[in-house]
C-alpha cells in the first residue's frame, strides 16, 4: 500500500490551492491529488465565458497550472481516477482501479457534479452539461451544423449559455420550470430584468414547466414540454443544479447532508479529514448558520484555509464571499448568503426602470446577503455591513433609498 | 519571484467574477462597468498598468497581489517587475 502524508481528493481550484498552501508550509511532506478528470487544474469558470467560448483566446488559456508545476512542487497528480472507498480507521482511500493510498491527512475537495437530466432521451448525442473541459469540447463539436439550441435551467449556467449560443448564431430557446428566472433566489422584478435582456437578445423563453422528453434518433432533434409544445434543437445545454459526489465518503463514516458537513475549521466528523469548496457544508461564523457556497472565490479561499489547517494551524473560516456573472448588458452579483430562507427581511434598492436593482437581505435587521443587478460597485459596502453585523434597525428606509450612499450606513 | 513593480487588469479580458476582490479587498474593487480596478492614492481607481507604489494601502504585499492575480479565473491580471518583465501570468 502506497502512503502519502497529504491526500487530496479533487484537482480543482480547492484541492490545488490546498496543495499549494501545504507545500509552502511543509516543504517535504508527500502530497497526492486525485482528480476524476484526466487533466491538470483548469478554469472551469472560463468554459461559458464569451471570450473563451467563441475562441477569441487560445484554448490553452484554460490551463491554470503548467504540467511542470506538479513535479516542480513535488506534488503527485493522479488524474482520471476517482475515490471509491474510505477506510477512516485504517486511514486509507481506495481508488476505482483498486489502488489503496494511506494518508495522514485527507482533504475532500470533491466539488459538485452537474445534476443529471432525468428525462427520457437525456442520453442523446447533443445533450450536454456545462461543467468540464470535455463538456465544452462536446458542445463545440455538436454545435457544428446545428441551427437551434435549447438551454435548460434558470441559473448562472443557463444565463451564460443563452448568450453564448446566440453569439454563436444559433436560434435559442430557454426552458425554466420556475415562473421567472432564478426563482426563488431572485424575486420577480430581478427575474424579469434578466428575462427582458434574454428576450432582447433573441432568446425564446418557456416558463413554468418541465421538459418532458428529448426526442430524435441517436442525435437530439428536439424536446417536448409538458404541455406538448415541441421545440426543435440539435444541441442542449443543461444547467439544473449540482450534486455532491460524496457517497463513498459517507459510506466511510463521514457525516454528510447536501454536502460534506464541516465545522468552522473545515473539519469533518472524522478525525484528520477535512472538506472544502463547493462540497463543504459548513458552519458560518458570521451568519451563525450552516451554508454551502458554489463560487470560485469560496472554493479557493477554503482550499487555502484547509491546506493551512492540515499543516497544523487551527484557523476558522470567516469570510464574506461574493461572485458575479455578466452578460447581455447585465451584471448580476450575489453577496454573502442569498439563500431564500423563510423569515428574512428583503429591502429592495433601485428599480427595473432605472435598470439597476438590488435586494438587500437581512436577518434581525442585520444584512446577511444581497442580490445586485447592475449595482456591483455596492458590493464593498455590503460586505462591510455583513462583516460588521451593523444593526440597521430604524434605517431600513435609507437602505432602500438608492440615492443614499451605503457608506453612510457603516 | 521577482518583486512586483507594476500591476494591471486587462479590462477587455476581465469578466468581473470577483475572486481578486475577495483575495485582496484592500487593493482591488469592481467599478461601475463591473471591471476590477486597483485602489490608488487620493481615491483614484484604475485598472492600470500602474506603479504598485501608488496603491492606497501601503501594507498590501507582493504575496497578496500575486494571490489576487492567480485567483483570476480568466487570467486578466498581469504583474510586472522593475524591468517591465511580466512575472504573472508566467509566459
Amino acid at each position: 500500500m502506497a502512503a502519502t502524508r497529504y491526500l487530496i481528493i479533487g484537482g480543482g481550484i480547492t484541492g490545488t490551492t490546498a496543495a499549494d498552501t501545504i507545500r509552502k508550509a511543509d516543504p517535504d511532506g508527500e502530497i497526492t491529488i486525485i482528480s476524476d478528470e484526466p487533466y491538470r487544474l483548469y478554469s472551469r469558470i472560463m468554459i461559458s465565458k464569451t471570450h473563451f467560448f467563441l475562441g477569441k483566446v487560445p484554448f490553452e488559456q484554460i490551463w491554470l497550472k503548467k504540467e511542470s508545476w506538479y513535479p516542480e512542487n513535488n506534488i503527485r497528480l493522479i488524474a482520471g481516477r476517482t475515490a471509491a472507498k474510505l477506510d477512516a480507521t485504517a486511514k486509507s482511500v481506495t481508488l476505482d482501479d483498486g489502488t489503496v493510498l494511506a494518508y495522514d491527512k485527507l482533504l475532500l475537495a470533491l466539488g459538485i457534479c452537474a445534476r443529471r437530466w432525468g428525462i427520457p432521451g437525456a442520453d442523446k448525442r447533443g445533450v450536454h452539461y456545462v461543467r468540464t473541459v470535455d463538456d465544452f469540447r462536446g458542445i463545440q463539436e455538436d454545435m457544428k451544423g446545428a441551427k437551434q439550441a435549447i438551454v435548460v435551467g434558470g441559473g448562472a449556467i443557463g444565463f451564460e449559455m443563452c448568450e453564448q449560443f446566440r453569439l454563436s448564431g444559433l436560434e435559442t430557446a430557454l426552458s425554466i420550470r420556475e415562473p421567472h428566472y432564478w426563482d426563488p433566489v431572485l424575486d420577480e422584478t430581478s427575474g424579469h430584468i434578466i428575462e427582458a435582456a434574454l428576450e432582447k437578445a433573441g432568446v425564446k423563453i418557456y416558463r413554468g414547466q418541465y421538459v418532458k422528453e428529448a426526442t430524435g434518433g441517436e442525435r437530439l432533434e428536439g424536446v417536448t414540454l409538458e404541455d406538448g409544445t415541441r421545440i426543435p434543437c440539435q444541441v442542449a445545454a443543461v444547467g439544473i443544479g449540482g450534486v455532491c459526489p460524496h457517497k463513498w465518503a459517507a459510506d466511510g463514516g463521514v457525516k454528510v447532508s447536501r454536502g460534506v458537513v464541516v465545522n468552522e475549521y473545515l473539519e469533518t466528523s472524522v478525525p484528520d479529514v477535512w472538506a472544502a469548496g463547493d462540497a463543504a457544508e459548513y458552519h458560518d461564523l458570521i451568519f451563525d448558520e450552516t451554508v454551502q457556497f458554489g463560487s470560485w472565490s469560496n472554493a479557493q479561499q477554503q482550499g487555502k484555509l484547509a491546506g493551512a489547517n492540515m499543516t497544523g494551524e487551527k484557523k476558522p473560516y470567516k469570510l464574506v464571499t461574493f461572485y458575479a456573472v455578466s452578460g447581455l448588458g447585465i451584471n448580476i452579483a450575489f453577496v454573502g448568503n442569498v439563500a431564500p430562507v423563510p423569515g428574512r427581511q428583503v429591502v429592495p434598492r433601485g428599480s427595473a426602470e432605472a435598470n439597476a436593482y438590488g435586494r438587500v437581505i437581512l436577518k434581525d435587521n442585520r444584512v446577511v446577503g444581497a442580490t445586485l443587478l447592475n449595482r456591483t460597485p455596492e458590493i464593498g459596502c455590503l460586505v462591510k455591513l455583513i462583516e460588521n453585523k451593523v444593526d440597521l434597525s430604524g434605517r431600513l428606509k435609507e437602505l432602500g433609498d438608492p440615492a443614499v450612499d451605503l457608506k453612510s450606513l457603516l | 519571484m521577482a518583486k512586483i513593480a507594476k500591476v494591471e487588469v486587462k479590462r477587455d479580458i476581465c469578466i468581473g467574477a470577483t475572486p481578486c476582490v475577495v483575495a485582496a479587498p484592500a487593493a482591488m474593487e469592481l467599478d461601475a462597468e463591473n471591471k476590477a480596478v486597483y485602489k490608488l492614492k487620493d481615491g483614484v481607481r484604475s485598472s492600470g498598468p500602474v506603479d504598485r507604489a501608488q496603491l492606497e494601502d501601503p501594507s498590501v504585499d507582493d504575496d497578496t497581489l500575486l494571490i489576487a492575480a492567480q485567483s483570476c479565473p480568466v487570467k486578466a491580471i498581469f504583474l510586472y517587475d522593475e524591468t517591465g518583465k511580466q512575472v504573472y501570468p508566467e509566459a
